[in-house]
């Protein structure tokens, strides 16, 4: 499966407007520490190169959006960010590096799995497991070998309530997940992600499988949870990107065209291309 | 406006003369669609047509239509005689003398561990071996002697049971006779051919007269148990002479049989006093004689029995012993080649494993014969395998199943891994899940119906198998006895496919055998069909649980 191509995109209603920052505010916040520091990456599906010397960072504990036409290479970024991209066949970063915390993620030492648990991935399609809504959300802690019922509880109800689920599943905690609405399964693989507690969280077009109305909720949840997590989040949806993000990156070809504050990328971009896209003119 | 130059039709006709006319095809009445759509549906329906011809057959062979002339009724009739000829009188007493003879093997039994013991003494003593041999069995002369003198007790009831039998036997066989020759007129009137008919006589066999003398020895036999009964008295009195402590300890147990012996005689001696040919057989024993009675026996100068039970346990077991060694290999591999081995190891598994399937099962059965079973015994004189004396058994059929089904159950359990969403794999491993966990809590569970079926549809494979068992199970009819725990792996069976395979060559067309072995062919049908039923259900769900 290539998540590099994802699929066509979604047409969705303008949600709600989420009140603004101040602009000060805002440029303040731009100024924090880096977190994740992308370092000419060059990246290859078999022969093919998919990325061309990617260079920037990314900021904690801000909402950073890639945005692009289809086949861009912002999936295929996002899924080197927590090394998702082993589990394809024939990939491999053939130059560069991406540093986590000043830590190589691609070096032999890394322990993938504690990177995995780190960095949190939401991924484009719902994919809650076959199992009850309780068992979903515990996964990732049970394979830590916590099984403490009163431990599981209590990270259920919290991470529920993070991902604003709490008040529609509270009762029906044991049946199954699979009888969830989209939104609600997309929310609750967002609960499952938030349970074992990651620093940074990887959100891949987490919106494009829902209406407009469960998309507004995730885009709230967004907003909340920003204020504990660096989120990185894949969009084909530009007043998405332009509502929930701090920071906007835009991708062409693989290669990165223009990344600033998001209202300067969407007000007033310094590319022709971010320009054209931006304004609907192709892509 | 007139066309424009450059459309070319393949078909020049007008518009109203092409569509206004039907295609037609070689048969005049039915269009080229029509034509194809039967062709392909007759194929389609043809099976079905087959298996309906099969199960009628299957049906009309066994219980047949009019159950009395199938094989329930002609197993009535044939334990009705069995009732009447005296037959069921003399096994009575027949059960007296092989109480005798059970004491007998007891003893042997423990000779043969005695026996054993003396010879790995003689030879840490430095004799030769056939020394050692000689010694031993001197040794056990005054036992020898003992047992000699026990089984002499059955000779005064031995006298009396065999001129009664002889004379039951005679009348079974008369009884018989006169039935055929029933059969026979009736057959003869029924296509008018009177003076046939009137040739075939026969004379009703006065089965009173024939178990008088069964009653009239009532008194020597009396005579006999009372004789027996002191016999064994005696005997508890002295107990059989031991060698050794460990031997004594192994005969501990030979007090406590006579004792037992002795209790039911007065039993046996009251059923043989109120027996009576005349009591009325239940009907529905010819039935339930077929799933209770644990003999098949068939082709016996004295009672043929046909019973269901010692060829379902052969069965049963074997299919037992191939399904705890192939459900591992078979899902173990699936899940191998399915998540992790390399392109390059899934390019020479998954042929291969599919091609064990396409070897002729008697080529396999051939292997069993001349490999493997020899391989056990081997193991077994090494010591690396206890003791058991028949190379041809449970376990060598079973392993040899089991690598018949391994190909069943592995293809399908891949395919079930297959149809496990991949996003389900990539979530849990973006949780921190390692490939173990990620295998053994999310895709196996999500497998498990499909998983589920494989093995049934395995078992199925592996009841219906007849040429390997024919080959390698041993063909012994018995009921293996169970009590000997795991040991009971190592005996020699007879399967529901082996006896059907083996005898119906030799039966004689619409006789009771082979009413018999189609009865068996009905139920082996019954068995896979329910299988096939239960895996067709547990698939289903599973397709509805992934969604």
């Amino acid at each position: 499966m290539d998540e590099s191509k994802p699929s066509a995109q979604t047409a969705e209603v303008v949600p709600t407007k989420v009140a603004a920052p101040s602009p000060s505010d805002k440029l303040a916040r731009l100024n924090a520490p880096t977190i994740i520091d992308i370092n000419n990456v060059d990246f290859y599906y078999g022969a093919s190169k998919a990325l061309h010397g990617i260079n920037f960072p990314i900021k904690n504990k801000l909402v950073t959006a890639f945005i692009g036409p289809s086949g861009c290479g912002k999936s295929t970024l996002l899924r080197c960010l927590n090394r998702m991209n082993d589990l394809v066949e024939g990939t491999r970063i053939g130059a560069g590096s991406i540093k986590i915390s000043g830590v190589d993620i691609y070096d032999p030492s890394v322990d993938v799995i504690e990177l995995r648990k780190r960095v949190g991935m939401v991924f484009q399609k719902s994919n809650p497991f076959p199992k009850s809504i309780y068992e979903n959300v515990v996964y990732g802690l049970r394979l830590q070998g916590i099984n403490s019922k009163s431990r599981l509880d209590e990270t259920v109800e919290r991470s529920l309530r993070g991902a604003a689920l709490w008040e529609e599943v509270r009762d029906r905690l044991h049946t199954s997940a699979l009888g969830l609405s989209g939104g609600q399964q997309q929310r609750l693989c967002i609960a499952r992600a938030i349970a074992v507690e990651p620093e940074i969280i990887l959100m891949d077009e987490p919106c494009s499988a829902l209406d407009p109305i469960a998309t507004v909720k995730v885009e709230e949840l967004i907003h909340q949870l920003k204020q504990d997590y660096t989120i990185v989040i894949v969009t084909h949806n530009m007043q998405q990107a332009g509502r929930c993000s701090d920071i906007t990156a835009f991708f062409y070809m693989g290669r990165l065209i223009e990344i600033d504050a998001t209202e300067k990328i969407f007000t007033n971009p310094t590319q022709k291309q971010t320009e054209d896209y931006i304004s609907g003119r192709f892509g | 406006m007139s066309p424009s130059p450059q459309i070319k039709r393949i078909d020049q006709r007008p518009l109203r003369e092409a569509i206004s006319t039907r295609g037609r095809s070689l048969v005049p009445w039915l269009t080229k669609d029509e034509l194809i759509k039967y062709f392909f549906g007759a194929n389609a329906w043809m099976s079905i047509v087959v298996l309906g011809l099969i199960m009628l057959s299957l049906y009309s062979e066994s219980i047949g239509f009019n159950p009395s002339r199938g094989f329930f009724g002609e197993n009535y009739r044939n334990l009705l005689v069995y009732r009447q000829a005296g037959l069921e009188f003399v096994d009575i007493l027949k059960k007296e003398t092989s109480g005798i003879d059970g004491l007998g093997k007891y003893l042997a039994d423990v000779r043969l561990k005695e026996l054993l013991r003396l010879i790995a003494q003689g030879k840490r003593d430095g004799k030769p071996a056939d020394q050692a041999l000689t010694d031993a069995n001197n040794a056990l002369t005054p036992f020898d002697d003992y047992v000699n003198r026990l089984s002499t007790l059955g000779d005064p009831l031995n006298v009396i049971i065999s001129p009664l039998g002889d004379a039951a036997t005679a009348t079974r066989d008369a009884v018989t006779d006169v039935e055929h020759k029933k059969q026979e007129k009736e057959l003869y009137l029924r296509s008018n051919k009177k003076e046939l008919a009137d040739q075939v006589t026969y004379q009703e066999v006065d089965l009173d007269a024939a178990v008088k003398p069964l009653h009239d020895a009532l008194p020597s036999i009396q005579d006999a148990n009372v004789k027996l009964a002191a016999g064994l008295a005696l005997f508890l009195t002295q107990p059989p002479p031991a060698l050794d402590e460990t031997m004594k300890a192994e005969l501990a147990g030979f007090n406590e049989q006579v004792r037992g012996l002795m209790a039911v005689l007065p039993t046996y001696e009251n059923e043989l006093e109120t027996w009576n040919p005349h009591l009325p057989l239940p009907w529905y024993k010819g039935v339930t004689d077929f799933f209770f009675n644990t003999n098949w026996l068939t082709a016996s100068s004295w009672q043929n029995y046909y019973g269901i039970l010692p060829l379902l346990a052969g069965s049963t077991l074997i299919s037992i012993v191939a399904l705890v060694i192939a459900v591992p290999l078979g899902v173990g591999a699936g899940v191998y080649i399915n998540q992790i081995a390399t392109p390059w190891e899934q390019h020479i598994i998954k042929p291969a494993i599919e091609f064990i399937s396409a070897i002729p099962s008697v080529v396999l059965g051939f292997f069993g014969v001349a490999v493997l079973g020899q391989f056990l015994l081997q193991l077994s004189q090494w010591g690396i395998l206890p003791h058991f004396s028949s190379r041809l058994n449970i376990i060598t059929a079973g392993i040899l199943l089991a690598f018949m089904a391994v190909p069943t159950i592995f293809t399908l359990t891949e395919d079930a891994i297959n149809n496990v969403p991949r996003s389900f794999k990539e979530a849990s491993y973006a949780l921190g899940a390692n490939r173990l966990q990620t295998i053994w809590r999310i895709i196996l569970p999500a497998s498990l119906s499909g998983v589920i079926s494989a093995v049934l549809l395995g078992f199925g494979r592996v009841i219906g198998e007849t040429m390997v068992v024919l080959l390698c199970a041993g063909n012994s009819i018995q009921i293996p006895p169970m009590s000997d725990g795991l040991m009971v792996l190592f005996q020699p069976v007879h399967t529901m496919t082996g006896i059907i395979a083996q005898e119906l060559g030799e039966a004689e067309r619409g006789g009771i055998e082979w009413h018999a072995l189609f009865m068996v062919g009905l139920f082996l049908f019954v068995i896979s069909l329910g299988i096939n039923f239960l895996a067709q259900r547990v698939v289903k769900r599973f397709k509805i649980s992934i969604g």
